[in-house]
Formats: structure tokens, sequence, C-alpha cells
């Protein structure tokens, strides 16, 4: 067993990230935030998948990547896998988590139950200010899948689904 | 009512939910990396470092009371010791120890020699004036802050910079006295 | 006794190649590890003909010459390994061994946040573990 710190410790570094970029470097500038909070994901990812694979043969396809990300890699970050992978076999694939753990640790206002995409960077009107900051801290895990992927030579764009609360999905989307 | 003692560091540690210390590295090493490329100056990272750490800090606090059940350390000594021994235990899974205190006790160095934020970290040339973990400066000035002590918190070795040891000094600046009635209804 | 052992990325750029010979021959040994790549390739574009089971990182013998053996090793993530050595009776074992340890030492030096993928590994650290792994080839498994 490798080393280990307490659960807090990431969360409060992820939401003291978060609120660094988006409350203090560039308020009010969601479109500046959002790209840094991904790319910070996107090292992360790109480094995991560069440690979890170790002890792996090589991956023979998309599917088998996309598989080891939903269980040993996301076993790893989460103790638990993704609950549901569905694919339309072109390349789109969506990895639901019904209770995503860095989402229940955050106090997400039930109000917005209207949910939103994270791939959507301008905030509608009326959208909340907790879906919005939720929409934010989404930026982070997309970035760790789409650097893990990429690093597994699959280049592709990632988005969050939080329109089913608690649940959150992924939407990987993979760029021929 | 005899007071509860204060339970270990270990002993919080091996109750709380616990996640690979990998992701928290490599998750705060991509801050730092990030905060590099958008401020440039390295004083500039610095600061935000310490800030985020001052932020976490005096949220982190209500939380290490609850688990610790350390009653409010009244006394500067007292309280030093109970980051060391017992906060970075809980949090990080190392112990710190205490020296180099000063004649009146409002001075001393928290000492150490573990670090989970530096695994696999190696400065390149071109950042020799950052301070990597001066995030864990500003969790202790924010977290003490918060139980009613002023401190002045710097970098007096850093492990990155060829030392042997982290050392910070923390230097006791102003205590205010507790003017707030906090346990009045008991 | 490893003559030279190297990292290469992608593009088949040298991420990191180090030769370990008092002789001058660094520029024969890199002009051998350039050569391997290329046997490399056919290995993963053709496992067939590979003996190791299909998409293992470990790739074996690449090639002999008259005086060395060559190794190779492919990670998930496309980076290849390559280990020359003189050594004539090499037991696979210790390859495998060798390739386990170089693989860790890798993987923590791209875990520096200053690291920039794809782009030379200058860490004194990894070049330490590497000098360190390379001495004891072979004789972790002796016992």
């Amino acid at each position: 067993m490798g080393r280990e710190v307490s659960e807090s410790c990431v969360d409060s570094l992820l939401t003291e990230m978060v609120s660094s970029y988006c409350n203090r470097l560039y308020a009010n500038k969601p479109e500046l935030a959002a790209p840094r909070i991904e790319a910070i994901g996107y090292q992360v990812g790109h480094q995991l998948s560069e440690r979890y694979t170790m002890e792996r043969p090589r991956f023979s396809d998309h599917l088998e990547a996309i598989k080891f990300i939903c269980k040993d890699f996301w076993s790893e970050l989460f103790k638990k896998q993704i609950d549901n992978l569905k694919t339309n076999h072109r390349g789109t694939f969506v990895l639901q988590d019904n209770k995503f753990r860095w989402l229940s640790h955050m106090s997400v206002d039930p109000s917005s139950e209207n949910g939103s995409t994270v791939e959507d960077n301008s905030v509608a009107a009326g959208e909340s200010k907790a879906t919005q900051a939720t929409s934010m801290h989404l930026y982070f895990p997309c970035g760790i899948i789409r650097g893990a992927l990429s690093n597994l030579g699959i280049p592709c764009a990632v988005s969050a689904d939080i329109s089913n609360l608690p649940a959150c999905s992924f939407v990987i989307r993979i760029k021929a | 009512m005899a007071p509860v003692g204060p339970r270990s560091g270990d002993a919080i540690f091996a109750n709380v939910e616990r996640v690979n210390a990998e992701l928290f590295t490599l998750t705060y090493g991509a801050i730092v990396r990030q905060l590099l490329t958008d401020l440039e100056e390295v004083e500039e990272v610095n600061k935000q470092l310490d800030q985020m750490g001052y932020n976490i800090g005096i949220r982190l606090i209500d939380e290490f009371l609850a688990k610790s059940n350390v009653s409010r350390c009244v006394d500067f000594k007292e309280t030093a010791e109970v980051i060391a021994k017992v906060g970075f235990k809980m949090f990080l899974g190392v112990t710190a120890s205490v020296t180099n205190w000063d004649a009146d006790g409002t001075c001393c160095s928290i000492v150490l020699e573990d670090n989970p934020l530096v695994d696999f970290v190696e400065l390149p040339d071109t950042c020799q004036g950052l301070y990597y973990c001066n995030i864990l400066s500003g969790v202790i000035r924010g977290a003490l802050e918060m139980v009613s002590m002023k401190t002045e918190v710097t970098w007096a070795k850093d492990m990155l910079r060829g030392d042997d040891v982290f050392e910070l000094q923390v230097k006791l600046l102003k205590q205010v006295p507790e003017e707030y009635p906090y346990k009045d209804d008991e | 006794m490893i003559v030279c052992v190297a990292v290469v990325g992608h593009q088949n750029n040298p991420l990191y190649i180090q030769s370990f010979t008092e002789a001058d021959d660094a520029l024969k040994l890199h002009h051998i590890v350039h050569c391997s790549l290329d046997v490399v390739d056919e290995r993963v574009n053709n496992p067939k003909k590979s003996g190791p089971t299909l998409n293992e990182t470990f790739l074996g013998l690449l090639y002999p010459t008259e005086n060395y053996k060559v190794y190779g090793y492919l990670t998930n993530t496309k980076v290849k390994f390559i280990l020359v050595t003189t050594d004539l009776d090499v037991r696979d074992a210790d390859v495998r061994n060798f390739f386990r340890r170089f693989h860790a030492a890798y993987v923590d030096a791209v875990s520096n946040p200053f690291h920039v993928p794809d782009k030379k590994i200058t860490s004194r650290t990894f070049a330490e573990r590497v000098s360190n792994i390379v001495k004891s080839f072979g004789l972790s498994s002796a016992g």
C-alpha cells in the first residue's frame, strides 16, 4: 500500500483551487478560469495514467482503454468503479458515476435541478451561482479523463453532465 | 467532569477517510505549475500559494478541533506541539517536530523530514525563488488566526533547495484575548 | 554488462540516452539504439512474430549483433525503453526485472510537475536511479 493522505486534504485543495481561479485570479471571467482548471486536471490525468498502467499489457483498442478508466483508474481515485458505461459505437462514450464523490462532498444548491453541462462556457442567464460553481469544479475531473486518455494515445473532448444529481455523467468524444 | 484527553494523531489518521497521496501530490504540483504559467512572477506564485493555504487553514481548523478532541489551546507552546504532532499527522499522515524555541516562547520551528507535497518534485533552475510548499505556511497561519493567534510563518529550510529538512519558523505576533463567551451556555 | 539504456518518445525522439562504457563508443551505441526502434515498430505491428504474449510491454530480444544484445520494452503510453548489453548469457527474468525497475523510475521522473511530456528527461534523481539499476543488473535475482 502506497502513501496516503486524508481525503479532506484533497477536498480542501480542489475547493480552494477552483475558488482561487474563479474568485481571485479570474473573477467574473469563467471563460479564462475554466481552461486553466481543465489544464491542471489534464496534467494530473496524464501523469496518473502513466502510473496506473505500469504493470499491465498495452490496450489493443479504445474500448479497452475506456474500460480501464471506468474500472481501475476510477477505483484508484474514488474507491469505486463507474456505474454505467454507454457508447454509440461511433466514438462517443458516456461514463456515469451514480454518486460522484467530488460533488457529494460539496454543498451544491439543490435548486439547480435544471442542470448544466460543462461544455457550455457561457453562463446562461438565470443559472444559479451554485450550478455555475459546480460546473467549474467539473472541469478538473474532465481534464483528468482527457489527460489520461490522451496519454494512452486517444485524443478526445470530455464534458460533464449533472442534470441528474448526485449522479454525474462524463461524455467522451474521441477525435477521429 | 474529567476532560477527555486529546486523541493521538495516529489514532485520528487511522480513522479518517484516506485517499492515495499521489492524487494529492500531483494535483498540488499541477496547480503550482499552472500558477507559474499564469502569474509568471515566482514572487506572485508564492503569494497565491500562501493565500490558498490561509483560506484552507481557516476552514480546516474546525475539522481539526472536532476530530482531535483538543480543547482550544491557550498556550502558544502547547498549540505548536499540537499542530506538529496531531495536525500534520491527521491530514498529511506525517509527523513534524517542534524545536528552536526562543527565550520568551513566542517563536519556534516546526520541522518536517517527510513531506508528501514534494514526492517526485525537482525544482527547475528557473524557479529558484519559489517556496514550493508555501501553501503549508498559509494553512498554519490561517488555522492559528481562527484560534486568536496572529502569526508570521516563514521558511527557514527547504529540502527542494538542498536543505536536509523542511523547517517552518512560526512567530507569534499577537494573541488576541478571547472575548467571546464561546461556551457560556454550558 | 549493460552498456547503454535509452528512453525514446512517440516520434522516435530520444528522451534520455546514457551509455556506461569507458570506451569512446557512444556514437556507435546511439546508432544501435536508433536501429532497434524499427524492430520495435515491427514487433508491435506484427505481434504474432514476437515470442511474448500479445501486447505485453516487454518485447524481448530485439536483435543480437556480434558484440551486443538489444532488448526492448514499450509502455502503454507508447514510450520505448531500449537496453543494450554485452552479456551473451542473459536471463530473461533479469531483463524483465530491469525494465520493471526502470519503468518505475521513469514514472516518477515524469510525475515531476515541472517535467514537460515528450521532452528530454533532465532529472538528476532519475539519472542516479538508472545508474543504480544498471549497476545491480543481474545481481538481484542471483540468490
